[in-house]
This record gives C-alpha cells, sequence and structure tokens, in this order.
C-alpha cells in the first residue's frame, strides 16, 4: 500500500511520472502540513528556475515538476530539488481575499441536517475563520480552500452532478471549493459566490493561488 | 489575407490544434495539442509551412471549401481517402486549392486522428499563447469548441514551397510504459498480468481519455480506494474504482485521484492514440532511461 512507503514532511519522495516529469510527494494523505509543505516547495522550485525544468505545478500534496528530458537527466533534477527542500523556510505569505456567499444550494438542508445545525448556523461556522487555498487546477480557476473545524466535516455526494456554474460554492470533507466554470461536481453544493476565479481578459486569467487566503462573507 | 475556407462536414471530435499551450496546469489548463504529434508534424512541412496551427479531424474526415484566394494544404496522420474536387488524392499528401475548390478526406483503413495544416497561420486569435482547442476547458481555437459545417477560418500569409520530409518511421508492438505513481498499491499479481494480459481499445475515446476493456478481468471489480489527487500527465494509465483501465489524452484533467498503474512513453503515445476501438493492446515495461534515450533520438 501506498501508505506503507515512508514519505516525512521533510523527506519527501520524489518519483518518475512517465519520462518528462516527476512528482515530489510531502504526504499519502491530505493535511495541512503536507499541504504547506508542497505549496512552499512549489513556490521555492518556481523561483529557482532549475535548468531543464519546464513547469512547476503545486498540487493538494505533491508538486508536478516537468522538464525536458532531451537535455535533463532525473536524477540531476532530483538533486536539486532536495536542496531546495532543504532550505525551505517558513510558508510563503499568500495574499488574502473576500469571497462573499449566498448560501442558498441545492445541498444545503441535507448538509445542515447531517452536521444538525440551523442554516444560519451553518454559515456562521463556516465563515467564522479564513481558510487557505489548498490548490487549484482540478479546472479552470477551480479552488479547494481548508480545513473547516470538527463538526464540519461531510463525506462527498454518491452521485455527481452533471454541471454546476461557475461561482458555484461546494463542501464536502471539511473543505470549501469554488467553480470557476461550468463543471460537473459530487460535492455538496451549498450556494453561490461572488467569485470568477477565471477571467481569460486578466493576466493572470486567476486572482487566487494556493497558498493564499480567503474570508468569506455571507452575502 | 491568403485564402478563406468554410467547413462543410465534419466529424464529432474535430479541432483547430496547435502544438499545445504549455505551462498552464496551475491554471487547471493541459496542454492539449494533437493527439498524434507526428502525423501533425508531418502535415506541416506537406503545406509549405511548418509552424502554423491547423485541424484535427476524427475517423469520419472532413470536407471543406476554398471560398477565397489560394492556399497549399497538407494532410497527414492515420490512412484516410482523400480527394480534390473529386479527384482521389496520395495519403499523406499535399495540393494547392483555389477558390472554389473543395478538398474531402473520407474514412479510410487506419487511424482515429488526420490533419490539415495550410502554408499560413490560421486567422484566429490566440488565448494563453495558443490556438489549440481544449475540450474540456473549452478554450482556443473556435470558441473552445469543436468545428461544425458552416465554420468559416482564414489564412494570413503566403506561406512557402512545400517540403517533403522523411515519414517517420512506425513502430509496431506493445505499448511501452513506465511504471506508474501508485504502481505498488497494485498487487505483484495484478502487475503481472498487466503486462502478460492483452486489453481492447473501445469506442469511449476522446481527446480527454481512451478507455480500454479489460477483457482478462486483470483489474477485477474489485475497486481500489480513490487517493488524494495528484497531478496527472498524458499518457496516465489510471484505473477507475470499477476496474476500467482509461489512457489519459491531450485534453487530460489536470489532477486526479484514481490509481495510476503506469505511464505511456512520449514516444509511443501518438500510435497508441491511432488504435482505433476494437483494437487489441498489449503492454510492456521500460526503464525512464530507456524511454528518454528514445526521446533523444537514441536507439536502445
Amino acid at each position: 500500500m501506498a501508505g506503507q512507503i515512508s514519505i516525512s514532511h521533510d523527506r519527501p519522495m520524489i518519483q518518475a511520472l512517465g519520462d518528462s516529469a516527476l512528482v515530489v510527494r510531502f504526504g499519502n494523505r491530505l493535511d495541512d502540513v503536507a499541504n504547506r509543505r508542497a505549496v512552499a516547495f512549489a513556490r521555492a522550485a518556481q523561483q529557482a528556475k532549475m535548468g531543464g525544468v519546464i513547469e512547476v505545478v503545486p498540487s493538494l500534496v505533491s508538486v508536478l515538476v516537468r522538464y525536458d528530458s532531451s537535455s535533463t537527466r532525473f536524477a540531476d533534477i532530483a538533486g536539486e530539488i532536495r536542496l531546495i527542500v532543504h532550505g525551505l523556510g517558513q510558508d510563503s505569505e499568500g495574499r488574502e481575499h473576500l469571497v462573499r456567499v449566498r448560501f442558498d444550494g441545492a445541498d444545503l438542508a441535507e448538509v445542515c441536517e447531517t452536521l444538525a445545525l440551523s442554516r444560519e448556523r451553518f454559515a456562521a461556522r463556516h465563515n467564522e475563520a479564513p481558510l487557505r487555498v489548498l490548490a487549484t487546477g482540478f479546472a479552470p480557476g477551480f479552488i479547494y480552500c481548508g480545513f473547516h473545524g470538527e463538526g464540519m466535516v461531510v463525506p462527498r455526494r454518491s452521485a455527481v452532478r452533471p454541471v454546476v456554474p461557475a461561482g458555484a460554492v461546494l463542501f464536502a470533507a471539511g473543505q470549501t471549493a469554488i467553480a470557476a466554470t461550468d463543471i460537473p461536481t459530487g460535492w455538496h453544493v451549498i450556494g453561490r459566490s461572488d467569485l470568477r476565479n477565471f477571467e481569460l481578459g486578466a493576466s493572470p486569467p486567476t486572482a487566487v493561488r494556493a497558498g493564499d487566503t480567503i474570508r468569506f462573507e455571507t452575502w | 489575407m491568403a485564402a478563406r475556407i468554410r467547413i462543410d462536414r465534419s466529424g464529432p471530435i474535430t479541432s483547430v490544434q496547435d502544438s499545445g499551450r504549455f505551462g498552464q496546469l496551475e491554471l487547471g489548463i493541459s496542454a492539449s495539442g494533437p493527439m498524434d504529434r507526428v502525423a501533425f508534424g508531418e502535415a506541416g512541412p506537406l503545406a509549405g509551412d511548418g509552424a502554423g496551427a491547423g485541424i484535427e479531424f476524427s475517423m469520419l474526415g472532413i470536407a471543406f471549401s476554398v471560398l477565397e484566394g489560394e492556399v497549399s494544404v497538407g494532410w497527414a496522420g492515420g490512412q484516410f481517402a482523400v480527394a480534390v474536387n473529386e479527384t482521389a488524392q496520395a495519403w499523406p499528401g499535399n495540393g494547392l486549392l483555389r477558390a472554389g475548390d473543395q478538398l474531402t478526406i473520407l474514412p479510410g483503413p487506419a487511424g482515429n486522428y488526420g490533419y490539415v495544416r495550410f502554408a499560413g497561420e490560421l486567422d484566429i486569435a490566440p488565448v494563453l499563447g495558443s490556438r489549440a482547442t481544449n475540450l474540456r476547458a473549452r478554450i482556443g481555437g473556435l470558441g473552445g469548441r469543436v468545428l461544425e459545417a458552416g465554420d468559416e477560418i482564414g489564412i494570413l500569409g503566403n506561406g512557402a514551397v512545400p517540403l517533403v520530409d522523411d515519414v517517420a518511421e512506425v513502430v509496431e508492438g506493445p505499448i511501452r510504459f513506465i511504471w506508474g505513481l501508485h504502481a505498488e498499491i497494485f498487487s505483484d499479481a495484478v502487475r503481472q498480468m498487466f503486462v502478460t494480459e492483452r486489453f481492447r481499445v473501445t469506442s469511449m475515446m476522446d481527446r480527454m481519455g481512451v478507455r480500454l476493456r479489460d477483457e482478462a478481468g486483470v483489474f477485477g471489480t474489485a475497486g481500489i480506494l480513490s487517493l488524494v489527487s495528484d497531478p496527472v500527465v498524458c499518457g496516465d494509465i489510471q484505473v477507475l474504482g470499477d476496474g476500467t483501465p482509461i489512457v489519459l489524452g491531450r485534453d487530460h484533467q489536470p489532477t486526479g485521484g484514481y490509481p495510476r498503474i503506469g505511464t505511456v512513453i512520449s514516444a509511443d503515445l501518438d500510435r497508441f492514440f491511432q488504435l482505433r476501438p476494437n483494437s487489441e493492446v498489449a503492454f510492456a515495461p521500460v526503464r525512464l532511461e530507456h524511454a528518454q534515450a528514445l526521446l533523444r533520438g537514441g536507439t536502445v
């Protein structure tokens, strides 16, 4: 089982992903420390501009490094990666964003019932602390934010909704996610937000990045 | 403007493609680009200009007319039947088309994807640096969508004299892969069967992925729990909870939580994506160094 492979937050596992990319993994489960390390490493690696590296992309607990395999060897990049990990300091400071949410989603009643909270109480608990943006990239501009405290955790839905609109606020697994384009989802739809994190005319087209902080306010 | 064409007929997943929109995965956008990069690369010099975007069409072919101007056109990829004004032409091949001419490409004996490219650049604004259509993110090409009958596209510049390149050698044999991110969560017996049994390509294929039929029951139906999402690349062989293997395509999702037993090597992606439904496919593991030597043009 992957869970038996020992990975520590200070000694990530470096695995080939095909012949032109590798993955630097800081954990096998989603937790706050592994996520913070992955995002911090990705930002450091993006700034380091390693030779032969084409793209560095943070994910929830791992980081994709695409490289030019015609000029660069896996072992050389892995060595440089270990040096960057060794020198990692505190989290880089992300930006803070305010997102306004209208709690009127199709699954809100069910979520409130599962958590035994009134709608008002759910909204208050949802908004009470700022969340970190854990990852982007599942779909254009899509963001995962976490983590909510105990008593605010529900599993995903068993059925997938074929489409939710841009701005939809989704809830599952102790996280809130916000769609930036029309997408299918197995998460609970709890409302809609004023965030549109994918504007092709803007540069960059997404304003919110992994490692940023989001404060929620009822709209 | 050198020319303007109008699509008269198009198959289900016909789209504008260039070499791809790399570097945007953090935004949630995979690179797209031609499913068969080698064939796309062959069509360019046949048109006289290897640089511009072109049209990727699927198994049913395409037909278009030149409305105005004249343009040199190159075609390649798979094995299709092609005619200019009902006069059969060679495949792959090229021709100079003038206003009123119609190019008709009909299904042929092999391949899922073919390409037409032009001497010049398509008059389409790039999105995030590329004209490639990403059907998942719905950007690039014509409004991020497939091409339809009636669409008109301008072609800028007058291009150069067609060049005929060496046609790439077609490699036969098993599809080669590197053991994947999650290979260890599959038992030794499953991994052994994965490389000894055969799979079958199904008709459930598009630019996002190709579903395989696991006739030997290699993966059974014992669902492996989904994992924390990790980065995904084109060629990843992911196994769904019901045991269905899917090879991810150029418009793949940027991240995914299904276990991936392996990743098809870059050198074999083009021919894999050209395998038609019902084709038998075998997978053979290679070492990373071997796959990279192939990319450097060496033989191992």
